[in-house]
């Protein structure tokens, strides 16, 4: 093997050590953080699959993540165990992506974004507004764990295999011919279609797929509060998930894991120093689109590229 | 359902729809010419309508207060454009990312100076009156707000197609390169295009504030709005805003009094099926 494949396995056996290790030498504050790092992670990589690849930034899939969380909590409720959890949660990711699909798969760019934008929107006045199903303002209470990760520990390392297998499926979408398909109409739309493809079918399918890794982080996310109110839906939550993947790198696979733990860190733990961290979170994606416009991962790409390819 | 009461909820759908149209026209606007989807729209609303109110406990006088709303909102907005806008200029994505950025810095000054808690403006002493139609009396305020936003939008109108300053923007729209040819400064043209419209966002905001309350959130929650009515009636439309802030006013109203558990769904579904089979909106020129 080459050198640079010796040191992508190396990255990757050094990256899997150390989540491993995270709960036997961090304190549980800090893993229970490592839990929304990876959780939060997994619903930006859903909207890097649709930016990175196809050029569609979605900044309402928050309001996916959230529809599946309420599923998951709405079956919790209800007392109907944990296979109706899981399946009322995947029925509603899927009706409610379908919707995302079919109402924006003729558009692309800034109208896909307000689109989704809206869409996101009107999942959260839903959730404010069906009380009856939603619990409105005070949200539902009463949603435990499944019996076997019912502990912190346990919840986290089932956080973090669940973020492993999603990465793995998320990296073989995009090097899978339909991961082609979307690079070939972010590059020209006009010539994807005359080469014979439907991209409008191609772009509900894409939309589909996407929402359905953000069910996931939405299943894992109502785990992990054991509580849901429609601030899981709001704006901030959406535009959270596109900032993560900009600051990351869009595009890139690990980009929005270092965008969610950037993300996070600045929540709750610079929020303890820093009353403002909004504001800093503002004026970092700021900072990051006018100077570093690859985000974080895609620059350093860049950079051990050039590094590599000195003779 | 007597006559009155469809009377009373349309003239509620219309007074908000004026409210929607003077926000919605300053964004759609904006589109039209620099095609800047700009989401710190709603931010602008917000710290517009905070220094109306601010202005207005201490002035004690509406017309102070409106104007200190919308010089703050322009300020903002011109901020935005030359220092951050203008450095990404014509690539969509960075732009949108942008405003995004600024709306979350405002709104969290917004919220630090301001507090957590709704405020509004109370109604000045000559519109706080009701006026008598019909069956029922009506707040002479909502009615106010119906005229200020038909008046705006004549105004609009007019200036679009009837002056030097209209033709200039419209040669902007059309055909930017050429313009700059023939001696047109388009910078400037964008840039004042730009402030124009945060400062209709702030009065917007001012005027919300006697309509609606203003707290953190706010800015979000009517930037939907916005949206839906710029989407609807066609991104850059002025007409298109115009009948689309009045469609979704009165669904709105409507769906409240009807079906209050869907009212954010029924301003969501003319949306959809406006989208389904105009994909550029009721007055929009198709985008490929």
């Amino acid at each position: 093997m080459s050198t640079a494949r010796w040191a992508k396995v190396a990255a990757l056996a050094a990256g899997i050590g150390g989540v491993v290790a995270a709960p036997y030498v961090l304190p549980s504050y800090v893993v229970s953080l490592l839990t929304l790092v990876f959780i939060s992670a997994l619903l930006a990589g859903s909207v890097n699959l649709l930016a990175g690849l196809a050029g569609l930034v979605s900044i309402g899939h928050a309001g996916i993540a959230a529809a599946a969380a309420y599923g998951v909590a709405w079956a919790a409720v209800h007392d109907l165990g944990l296979a109706a959890e899981l399946g009322v949660a995947a029925a509603i990711t899927f009706a409610v992506s379908v919707v995302y699909a079919l109402t924006t798969m003729r558009t692309a760019g800034i109208v896909f974004l307000m689109i989704t934008l809206a869409l996101g929107i009107t999942v959260f006045g839903l959730a404010l507004k069906l009380s009856s199903i939603t619990g409105g303002q005070n949200g539902l209470t009463g949603i435990r764990r499944p019996e076997v990760v019912s502990e912190w520990w346990k919840f986290y390392f089932f956080t973090a295999a669940t973020y492993g297998l999603c990465l793995l499926g998320l990296a073989v979408v995009s090097r899978s011919p339909f991961g082609l398909m979307l690079r070939g109409i972010r590059e020209s739309q006009t010539r994807m279609t005359s080469l014979g493809y439907s991209v409008t079918a191609v772009k509900f399918a894409a939309v589909v797929v996407s929402g359905a890794f953000a069910g996931c982080a939405g299943v894992l996310l109502a785990w992990n509060s054991e509580f849901m109110s429609p601030s899981a839906a709001s704006f901030s939550r959406s535009a959270l998930a596109v900032v993560m993947v900009i600051v990351g790198g869009t595009g890139t696979l690990l980009g929005p894991l270092v965008g969610a733990g950037i993300v996070v860190a600045a929540e709750y733990w610079l929020s303890s120093y820093v009353e403002r961290w909004q504001t800093v979170l503002g004026v970092v994606l700021i900072l990051v689109v006018l100077f570093a416009p690859r985000g974080i991962v895609g620059g350093l790409e860049g950079l051990a590229r050039q590094f590599s390819h000195r003779p | 359902m007597p006559v009155d009461e469809l009377l009373l909820q349309a003239l509620n759908g219309l007074s908000f729809g004026a409210l929607l149209f003077l926000l919605a026209s300053g964004f759609t606007l904006v589109f039209g010419l620099m095609k800047i989807v700009n989401l710190a729209h709603g931010a602008f609303y917000l710290v517009g309508g905070y220094i109306g109110i601010a202005t207005f406990t201490a002035a004690r006088n509406f017309l102070v207060a409106v104007l200190a709303g919308v010089a703050t909102a322009a300020v903002f907005g011109l901020a935005s454009e030359r220092v951050l806008l203008r450095r990404v200029r014509g690539k969509e994505l960075p732009e949108v990312l942008l405003t995004v950025g600024i709306a979350l810095v405002i709104a969290d000054g917004c919220l630090a100076v301001f507090g957590g808690n709704p405020r509004s403006i109370p109604i000045p002493t000559v519109l706080s009156e009701s006026v008598r139609l019909g069956g029922f009396t009506y707040p002479t305020y909502r009615l106010f707000v119906i005229a200020l936003a038909t008046a705006v939008g004549v105004l609009l109108y007019v200036v679009q197609h009837r002056t030097r300053l209209g033709a200039l923007i419209r040669a902007g729209v059309d055909d930017r390169e050429t313009a700059e040819s023939m001696g047109i400064n388009v910078p400037r043209v964008f840039t004042a295009m730009f402030v124009f419209g945060a400062a209709l966002a702030g009065l917007a905001g001012v005027v919300a504030a006697g309509l609606l309350t203003l707290r953190p959130g706010a800015d979000t929650d009517i930037l939907l709005f916005a949206l839906v009515v710029v989407v609807v009636g066609g991104l850059g439309s002025l007409q298109g805003a115009a009948v689309g802030s009045a469609l979704i006013g009165l669904v709105d109203a409507f769906s409240k009094a009807w079906v209050p558990e869907l009212s954010y769904f029924a301003v969501f579904a003319p949306m959809a099926i406006v989208l389904m089979f105009r994909p550029s909106g009721l007055f929009g020129r198709s985008r490929t």
